[in-house]
């Protein structure tokens, strides 16, 4: 079960492409993604997750942890969300706290 | 030999010519005569952790050997004892092979040396004694045994993936016993940190609904009848409470609980509940009807201004209610195939019992997962309202 998280910062907006499944053994490289742009100013954190196939509890507390380390200043924008991995985070109530998008030119 | 009862391989052992000495675990180390015997069985139905704490145990009375592992019917307990390195037995428990078995293996204790093994064990073992005992205090956070009311049943299935867990389940009667409040919840991620919310997050649920009178009022509640409003206040102040303590005092940590909590009338069949953004439990109708209680609200811990509604089912009787964690859904096969709902669902079926509602499921589960190792927790409630 493979996870990749690749992150691109620029003119205050973070770009994370994830990648494969993210679960309590990945959350903690997705987390040092986060916390590095994090350094930087930012104004809005957009996840690309067309190509994430699963996202468990415990992945989806990346998310969550992205959400509280930012704080409300920063947007966040789930773009592309397949539609199990959606269901996981309308579950748990977590879209309320976020933009979830379609993907763009789709 | 130690195990609950007296299992089959007793009479076989006998038969084969071995002198067996059977205690039940309580008794390990305290007639003196564990240390003696040539080769120590373990039944691998007592569990992991307790075969864990019997082999230490036996380490300590320095018996000369590690103990055996033999399989007494519980084909996942045996499994996760010999993933954890355990040596075993199974059947067929023929007098030659057991012969044959025994002997080799009190051979090869007498090769490794005692000073070398507890060497080994000595590094393992501190953090494993922590773990163990954590493991164990956790323990005391799960209810001994869940209420009876008269008319209904209430089982429980409880199989955390490591020593400690997020998932947790409680079942507690309310207002003088007039209600019975039950929660099965996930934390999300594994381990200490989990295990730590865990025992946070259940005691502050079952303390704020305990300590909630019936007279105040629940927002919300104005459209349920007078009898579910009576256990509506403090589920909705325990759920809003518990949420704004978290949200207050530990939001950085990122942590967040899905919760399913219910009060039920037993003498109405109503129920209502909040689902925290927990997977949706399934009632099953006496006809075979299923209906899913969707969320009502976000989990627990993620944001601070959440807000709760009240959700409301009656179960009739021969009625059941199945409440489940992630990791029966999620649980993967050897090839890495996710449960899914929809074998689950199917799974959920009328039953007679609590008991057989949950043993269809997990039998259903255990099928599909055939051995392969246990990534989530896995938690499973059921309620039954008996046929009159």
């Amino acid at each position: 079960m493979s996870f990749e998280a690749k992150s691109h910062v620029w003119d205050g907006i973070a770009t994370i492409r994830l990648r494969g499944e993210l679960e309590s053994k990945s959350a903690g490289r997705l987390n040092r993604v986060i916390e590095e742009v994090a350094t930087q100013e930012l104004h809005r954190m957009v996840l690309l997750m067309d190509q994430l196939t699963y996202l468990s509890s415990a992945g989806l507390r990346s998310l969550v942890y992205a959400h509280q380390k930012l704080g409300r200043g920063v947007e966040i924008v789930l773009v592309g969300a397949l539609p199990e991995v959606a269901e996981t985070i309308r579950l748990t109530g977590f879209d309320r706290s976020v933009v979830m998008q379609e993907p763009t030119g789709a | 030999m130690v195990a609950r009862g007296r299992p089959p391989l007793v009479d076989a052992l006998v038969a084969a010519g071995f002198v067996v000495r059977l205690r039940e675990p309580g008794e390990v180390g305290e007639s003196g005569d564990d240390d003696r015997a040539d080769v120590v069985l373990l039944a691998a139905s007592l569990g992991l952790r307790r075969v864990s704490q019997l082999s230490r145990r036996l380490a300590e009375l320095d018996a000369r050997h590690s103990p055996l592992v033999f399989d007494d019917g519980d084909l996942s307990a045996l499994e996760s004892c010999v993933r954890a390195g355990f040596d075993f037995v199974s059947p067929p428990y023929s007098p030659v092979l057991l012969r044959t078995r025994l002997s080799s293996s009190w051979e090869r204790s007498r090769v490794t040396s005692a000073g070398q093994r507890r060497a080994v064990d000595a590094t393992v073992s501190e953090y494993e004694r922590d773990l163990s005992a954590a493991g164990e205090l956790q323990a005391g956070f799960l209810p001994d045994v869940l209420p009876k009311p008269l008319g209904w049943e209430l089982a429980a299935r409880f199989r955390p993936a490591r020593m400690v867990s997020g998932d947790f389940y409680d079942g507690f009667e309310l207002l003088d016993g007039r209600r019975l409040g039950f929660v099965v919840a996930d934390v999300c991620d594994k381990g200490f940190g989990a295990a730590l919310f865990m025992a946070l997050i259940r005691t502050l649920l079952r303390h704020s609904a305990e300590h909630t009178p019936a007279t105040r009022a629940a927002d919300g509640a104005s459209d349920l009848s007078p009898r579910l409003t009576f256990g509506a206040g403090p589920l909705l102040h325990a759920v809003e409470d518990t949420n704004r303590y978290l949200a207050h005092n530990h939001l950085r940590q990122g942590y967040f609980a899905t919760v399913f909590f219910g009060v039920l009338d037993p003498l109405s069949g109503g129920l209502v509940y909040i689902n925290c953004g927990h997977n949706p439990p399934v009632v099953v109708r006496a006809d075979g009807t299923r209906t899913s209680l969707r969320p009502t609200g976000p989990a627990i811990g993620m944001l601070a201004d959440s807000s709760y509604q009240l959700g409301k089912v009656f179960l009739n009787p021969g009625d059941s209610l199945f409440v489940y964690t992630d990791g029966v859904v999620e649980a993967r096969d050897v090839a890495g195939r996710r449960f899914g709902s929809d074998a689950m669902l199917a799974a959920v079926r009328p039953a007679r019992s609590a008991e057989a509602l949950l043993d269809t499921v997990d039998d259903a589960l255990r099928r599909h997962v055939d051995g392969a190792e246990q990534s989530d927790d896995i938690t499973m409630l059921g309620v039954h309202r008996l046929a009159a």
